[in-house]
């Protein structure tokens, strides 16, 4: 695939971001993608948003965004799915060789969404709904299923956990929070057995913009250097219905990372000097290390990843940022030297229904 | 031109009505969906990505609801994405599709979706809350009082009547008799529209499309595979989308770009289309349009801005007949939207429908030779625009020539 990032940017992490309205947010972000590129608006030839409704409150949140994330006059493209699913389109977009150049915007105002009001309306009226089925139940029983079908000690949840934290707070991009003691960890509440409030990664707000370019494109500017080239893509969405086999298989994980390696030529997780997760659990932390044999432990999540910052909807698109800051060298005191190869990670929906996977190469 | 021709190889629709008592959202989208692979002869295993078309999930009252339906669109497991730009989602989602195939990323993607738009008792309450709750919403303003300013604005700049607009609706309903999947059918006057409740001026109840529920599928694939499936291939030539300011202030007088009341965001989406298709004269070049115009005052701005005449001419048009089924060019031979409205699919219906112009088999509302059509979609405060060029032959070779 010919398709290069040419700069992006994040948003400053925060709990709540209560100096700004979302559009705000947006268009800085969008502005500093821009910026970092060396690019102007009017060289960008379209957009797209990766944006949830029901997160930003607001029906057809695009329509007050779009302009914001630059899409003014612009051809623009919503997906609703998570913000390294958008990664995944825009480059289809720019790999068509219909259009060249493009904004990949996401964003997510956690403070501001309800997210547990948000994932319960998610249920279908007839059975999940009534059961009163939500985030922290369906992660939950992922945890239960994951557990079961991988053995975890007792003291692995809190472990991973304290490595989550002791990575992300060496992360300057990051909330740099305290790492805690196991103790603190144990001692936190039950959401839903058995998971406790601190095994997951507290939601914050933020943003993160990408802008990419066509092969065609650069060919043209020789005196471009990109940051990355996007070598796979792989996504893949699980069927809804929360079975053993769903919650335990972990084969949308599995096979999402299997269509990436072919796309990219990689033959397995050993190949990558880095891969950034999206673990919104100490559970997910674990169960996604299983799944991945071969993978060196020093190169998963060496940003932290959601123990880091986490805008809920676009923590994956997060995660491709700290990829390609890696295979370009600026990923500073959480650089893995002589980093090559990076892979993202995002997930959305019910207990991981969805994931999705970007490997960047340097170029 | 793309890197990979793509083509259009099966369609599939539910019949559209107000309420589906005997079916339920995911159980409407699968009957799309099995009849839009029968109709490729295509199984199943046989698509290797979807995506799926629908606009706010608030209608339904399941958020993310394409989650719900994802084994029943025989998804899981597969890369699936959902599009949404309100009205125009149809559209965007065709897009979508499209370059999943262009980018030569995969082979065969279905192209899916469903509303139940009339499950909410008040749609109009719903699409209220799509404006800033800090300026906008205590307005009463909604898509038919949006729609209607913008309406008054272009009867306005061209001395337009609302019996010219009401010509466009009976147009629509007559056509709608031979369309078997249309919701509303029936021969009506231009003095029954006139007659109809007022609801904001200038649009009368017959001006407003319905409330409608049902889905719709297509099949999309490159040009190795359409070769081996399809006898009558439609590839889609050109496609173009343009986003505007939410804001319809900024889109009217002396500091603004475009003109809100003329459509003319449509302009610079048809462009994009109309190049990569090679399209430069539309009127003569095109057979059939199906354009996406939930209001009677949709379609005029629309035919222009796509070039099909100039600037206030296509009520006059309208007038002697030039947008019947045997005018110059065919406009919404289906009904259009102003007779089937099933907000999160409609963009797709309309592509639809002129897939099945282009294939020949429109049945009764078949339009002579159609080989090339136009489809659109719009959505927002009238500020998203996508323009599809269809055809029975590909421009360029592509690499999977």
């Amino acid at each position: 695939m010919e398709v290069y990032v040419l700069g992006m940017a994040t948003h400053s992490p925060a709990d709540c971001i209560a100096d700004k309205r979302l559009e705000e947010m947006v268009f800085d972000t969008a502005r500093a993608a821009l910026d970092d590129a060396h690019l102007t608006r009017d060289e960008i030839d379209h957009v797209t948003i990766a944006g949830c409704d029901e997160f930003d409150g607001r029906s057809i949140s695009s329509m007050l965004l779009s302009a914001p994330a630059g899409a003014y006059l612009r051809d623009e493209i919503k997906c609703t799915d998570s913000g390294l699913t958008g990664l995944c389109l825009g480059a289809m977009r720019v790999a068509s060789e219909i259009l060249d150049i493009g904004l990949v915007v996401s964003w997510s105002k956690s403070s501001k969404a309800p997210v547990e009001d948000v994932m319960r309306m998610r249920c279908e009226p007839f059975f999940t709904r009534p059961i009163g089925l939500n985030m922290a139940i369906s992660d939950a029983l992922f945890a239960q299923a994951v557990s079961a079908e991988f053995g975890f000690g007792n003291d692995e949840p809190s472990e991973a956990v304290v490595r989550a934290y002791q990575r992300a707070s060496q992360n300057p991009r990051g909330m740099q929070r305290p790492v805690p003691e196991r103790s603190d960890i144990e001692s936190s509440p039950f959401i839903a057995t058995p998971l406790r409030r601190a095994h997951c990664a507290p939601l914050t707000d933020g943003a993160a913009v990408f802008a990419l370019a066509s092969g065609r494109w650069l060919a043209r500017r020789p005196h471009i250097e990109p940051l990355a080239r996007i070598a796979g893509l792989g996504w893949r969405t699980a069927g809804y219905s929360l079975g053993r086999e769903r919650l335990a298989g972990m084969t949308g994980f599995r096979d999402a990372f299997q269509d990436a390696f072919g796309k990219a030529g990689v033959s397995g997780p050993g190949q990558l000097d880095v891969i950034e997760l999206d673990s919104q659990t100490a559970y997910h932390a674990l169960a996604f290390e299983r799944s991945l044999p071969g993978a060196n432990p020093q190169a998963l999540s060496p940003s932290g990843g959601p123990f880091a910052q986490n805008p809920y909807f676009c923590a994956g698109l997060v995660n491709a940022t700290e990829a390609v800051l890696q295979v370009s060298g600026q990923a500073g005191p959480v650089q893995v030297q002589g980093a090559r190869r990076a892979a993202a990670h995002g997930m959305h929906g019910f207990a991981q229904q969805g994931n999705v996977v970007a490997i960047f190469e340097r170029p | 031109m793309a890197r990979e021709i793509v083509a259009a190889i099966g369609t599939g629709q539910t019949e559209f009505k107000r309420h589906h008592s005997d079916k339920t959202y995911v159980e409407l989208a699968q009957s799309a969906t099995k009849t839009a692979l029968e109709d490729a002869g295509l199984h199943p295993d046989e698509i290797e990505a979807v995506v799926f078309s629908m606009a706010p999930t608030q209608f339904a009252g399941v958020n993310d609801i394409d989650r719900w339906a994802i084994e029943h669109v025989w998804g899981a497991g597969k890369p699936f994405m959902r599009v949404h730009t309100g009205g125009a989602t149809g559209g965007s989602a065709f897009h979508a599709g499209y370059f999943h195939v262009a980018s030569g990323q995969y082979r065969t993607v279905l192209v899916v979706g469903a509303d139940r738009v009339a499950e909410t008792p008040d749609a109009q309450h719903v699409l209220n809350l799509i404006w800033d709750k800090f300026y906008e919403q205590d307005f009463a303003l909604n898509t038919v009082t949006m729609t209607a300013l913008a309406a008054q604005r272009y009867m306005h700049r061209y001395g337009i009547t609302e019996e010219q607009f009401a010509r466009v609706v009976v147009r629509a309903r007559h056509n709608a008799n031979g369309n078997p999947f249309a919701h509303l059918k029936g021969d009506i006057s231009v003095e029954d529209v006139m007659a109809s409740q007022r609801v904001a001026y200038p649009f009368k109840r017959h001006d407003i499309c319905p409330r409608s529920s049902g889905a719709a599928a297509v099949v999309l694939a490159n040009l190795e595979t359409a070769s081996q499936k399809c006898t009558s291939p439609v590839f889609i030539n050109g496609v173009g989308a343009i986003a505007h300011s939410v804001f319809m202030g900024d889109r009217l007088g002396f500091w603004s770009d475009t003109e809100f009341a003329d459509h003319d965001g449509c302009i610079l989406a048809a462009r994009h289309a109309y190049r990569q298709a090679g399209i430069t004269d539309p009127v003569r070049e095109f057979d059939v349009a199906e354009i996406y115009d939930p209001f009677s005052s949709f379609q005029f701005p629309q035919l222009e801005s796509l070039g099909f005449c100039g600037r206030g001419r296509a009520a006059e048009i309208s007038d002697r007949g030039g947008w019947d089924m045997d005018g110059v060019v065919a406009v919404n031979p289906s009904g259009g939207t102003l007779c089937t409205n099933p907000i999160g699919v409609t963009g797709l219906v309309r592509h639809i429908d002129a897939v099945l112009q282009i294939m020949g088999r429109a049945g009764q509302n078949q339009v002579s030779r159609a080989s090339k059509a136009v489809a659109t979609a719009i959505g927002g405060s009238t500020q998203f625009f996508t323009v599809s060029v269809l055809g029975s032959d590909h421009v360029g070779i592509g690499r999977g020539a």
